[in-house]
């Protein structure tokens, strides 16, 4: 009997990529789905997320789930470690994930302007309306960051530029 | 403790430096020498390097690290995803030996060492441990009597409470930030949703509705069930979703009231009698009433 055979990442292959990228738990989930009950992403009516996430990653359907926003919207919150009864650790699997998914350039474009802030100034989110909203409360127009530091965004930018990030060419 | 490194991150000094301003206040009044970190960075953001590649997230908090390092201090943060990211930074790096040597090799291109002297703890935790509720309570010139509050702790200061220095005692029911409220004098009623994350940071820049859905489930909770004269909070990011959701809310006719939003330390300026021009003058949702019920002539003690 014909059947479509659709071409796929090989199982163990993402499942070494979650763990490269820093979900050493994903072998540990049992589908118990404890850290849903729990996440701000479920609530708030995302569709992938917790046992559905670690599910598709276990048994290597990484590229039909590449494109899926939910995973930036993870607020870190660390509910999910909190109360896993695996420890498996399930917000560092979200978190591979959206690695996993930035590497292939499958990354929200809301990323985008904070990264290059970070690259230009040291900060992510940074604006120069600031400078008056400072010196109205009676502060310097410039915090003692990197932001009036031209050695510490040179270091930032070194940190940055000979890391993985740095050879995706988003800066 | 008699001073610590000041981590400001990136949304007090640029988006509510008034809080920033809070903090010079408070500290020393209360015996606190607030010590400057020239030089630091982002943290690094959940949304920046924690994204793309661990050791480059271990590498920038590191390097933030080491310039409370260098100076002898601990550092304490007034934003809870900088409290976060840095404190599981240094946890992966003292607890994970390969990771340690990356951290040390990347640092080594910007001649720094990490050591692994300096602590990490939140403003929170310093008012609560260091200062104490007591000492507090002996420095507020106006208590907040017959005020009732909503506590927002927010999401970061407590969970994964293993890699932190300062734990509550279920963190799932914190109670830090209402025995510090309650030491200005006011009322802090529980309310149903107080564990419950307001929706801001990643989830608000990647499906701005569905991030206000979070934060008007809880607006809605603290009103109906308590009814609060403000919002307290020592969470940044909450401050400005609270502060700035409200006001979205009520003109899309989805709330039909408003609740002026304090983080912590801008409140126990006023309780100290510090002046609201530079403590407590940035927001969206008004405040100028409530503080002039607070530092008004009848409340004034001593």
């Amino acid at each position: 009997m014909a059947a479509i055979n659709l071409t796929k990442m090989d199982k163990k292959e993402v499942i070494q990529k979650v763990i490269e990228n820093g979900g050493t738990g994903i072998t540990k989930c049992i589908q118990c789905n404890a850290c849903a009950s729990v996440c701000p992403v479920a609530k708030a009516g995302f569709p992938l997320y917790g046992r559905l996430l670690f599910r598709k990653l276990q048994t290597g359907h990484f590229e039909e789930i590449i494109e899926d926003s939910s995973s930036w919207a993870c607020q870190a919150c660390n509910r999910c470690t909190e109360i896993c009864p695996r420890d498996a650790k399930p917000f560092e699997m979200v978190f591979a994930f959206r690695r996993m998914q930035a590497n292939e350039l499958a990354i929200s474009t809301s990323a985008f302007t904070p990264l290059m802030n970070l690259h230009a100034t040291g900060h992510a989110v940074y604006s120069e309306a600031s400078k008056d909203l400072r010196v109205s409360v009676g502060l310097s127009p410039e915090p003692v960051t990197s932001i009036s530091s031209e050695e510490a965004q040179q270091e930032m930018r070194t940190l940055l530029d000979n890391s993985p990030m740095g050879e995706l060419g988003i800066f | 403790m008699d001073k610590c490194g000041m981590y400001l991150g990136c949304n007090i000094p640029f988006k509510a430096p008034d809080i920033e301003q809070s903090f010079y206040k408070v500290f020393p009044a209360l015996g606190i020498e607030v010590v400057d970190m020239e030089g630091a960075t982002c943290c690094p953001a959940w949304g920046t390097a924690p994204s793309f590649d661990v050791d480059t997230w271990l590498a920038v908090s590191g390097r933030n690290i080491t310039i409370a390092e260098q100076k002898n201090v601990d550092i304490m943060t007034g934003c809870n995803s900088c409290f976060g990211v840095l404190s599981e930074a240094r946890h992966m790096i003292n607890h994970d030996p390969e990771r340690k040597k990356t951290v040390d090799r990347n640092l080594g291109l910007i001649n720094r060492k990490f050591q692994g002297t300096s602590e990490i703890y939140h403003v929170s935790h310093v008012l609560y441990k260091n200062i104490g509720v007591d000492k507090i309570k002996e420095n507020i010139t106006h208590p907040l009597t017959d005020l009732k509050i909503a506590v927002q702790p927010g999401c970061h200061i407590l969970w994964p409470s293993e890699v932190m220095a300062v734990k509550e005692k279920n963190s799932f029911f914190p109670t830090i930030l209402k025995e510090l409220c309650q030491a200005l004098g006011a009322d802090v009623p529980h309310y149903s949703k107080l564990n419950a994350c307001c929706g801001m940071g990643a989830m608000r820049s990647t499906d701005q509705v569905r991030s206000l859905g979070l934060v008007k489930d809880k607006l809605i909770s603290m009103q109906e069930e308590i009814a609060p004269d403000m919002i307290v909070t020592t969470c940044s990011s909450c401050y400005l979703q609270f502060d700035g959701a409200q006001k979205i809310l009520r003109e899309k006719g989805e709330i039909d009231f408003q609740i002026p939003v304090f983080y912590y330390t801008q409140l126990l300026a006023l309780c100290m009698g510090f002046d609201p021009k530079q403590v407590a003058a940035i927001s969206e949702t008004p405040r100028d009433a409530i503080i002039q019920k607070i530092q008004g002539a009848t409340r004034l003690v001593n």
